[in-house]
């Protein structure tokens, strides 16, 4: 009984673990280096938002493009001010 | 003085005669508001993201003015293009620009930008040589008929497929 047992690791922090190991640096948001390209979130620029947008049509989280809080929310304002003058898709055609 | 913008989407039938009487009215607002245009730019055709009042294409406008603080004008607008400009203007859109904003902006490319295609060229460039002389055959059989408008029928469905297929490579990257 002297001998320690392990603890079993929740499937989350395994994969927490394997995360940090794997990946070089943490995810950084390109708007926060760069000025000139935090100047494109513009509801004008529909071609450069479409970047942000998945397949069908939703906005892409932060999670994935890796956007800080706050060029997020200026992204997605301007995204759905885009939605409304049509020209960005709510979303994909119905099938 | 404060800067606002307003982008206006009116119907893809638009005639000159209109986009002045368009332009007219806002100079003419403006001026009652004591207000000064900036500029007044026409986008061109472009197709839409989702058709709206059943129109698949639109043409926009972009119109910047500047005001005193706290005027009217803004509101105004709104009201212009909702009430008595309502059969031409389809959506419009005012908002306030930053003090320290650049006027240049980057815009999608339009319709009328993008050079026309034709099916010879597409088949040149998709590598389809071999078919070349059916599409002169085609526009021969189409002259003799003068009826039948074939050529543009199918240079359309080529163009659907094309862009088909870009969109599943962008895809597939």
């Amino acid at each position: 009984m002297t001998k320690k047992i392990k603890l079993k690791i929740s499937s989350r922090l395994s994969k927490k673990r394997f995360r940090r190991q794997s990946q070089s640096g943490k995810k950084h948001c390109r708007f926060c280096s760069s000025p000139e390209l935090e100047q494109k979130i513009d509801y004008k620029n529909a071609a450069f938002l479409k970047g942000f947008l998945t397949e069908r049509g939703k906005i892409l989280p932060s999670r994935i493009s890796g956007n800080s809080c706050l060029h997020q929310r200026s992204l997605s304002k301007e995204i759905k001010k885009a939605r409304s003058m049509a020209l960005l898709p709510y979303t994909t055609q119905h099938f | 003085m404060v800067r606002y913008e307003t982008l206006v989407l009116t119907v893809p039938e638009i005639t000159g005669d209109e986009v002045k009487h368009i332009e007219k009215e806002f100079v003419g607002l403006i001026e009652k508001n004591k207000g000064a245009l900036i500029s007044f730019d026409r986008w061109g055709k472009y197709r839409l993201a989702y058709p709206v009042k059943k129109n698949e294409y639109g043409v926009y406008f972009l119109v910047r003015f500047e005001t005193e603080e706290a005027s009217a004008l803004p509101k105004e607008v709104a009201d212009l293009c909702k009430v008595k400009l309502n059969s031409i203007v389809m959506r419009d859109m005012t908002s306030r620009l930053a003090d320290n904003a650049s006027l240049v902006y980057q815009r999608p490319p339009s319709l009328e930008d993008a050079p026309t295609r034709d099916v010879r060229t597409f088949l040149r460039e998709n590598k389809m040589e071999g078919l070349l002389s059916t599409v002169d055959a085609e526009k021969k059989s189409a002259r003799a008929e003068s009826q039948t408008p074939g050529d543009e029928d199918v240079d359309v469905q080529e163009d659907i497929d094309e862009v088909d297929e870009s969109q599943v490579a962008s895809d597939e990257e």
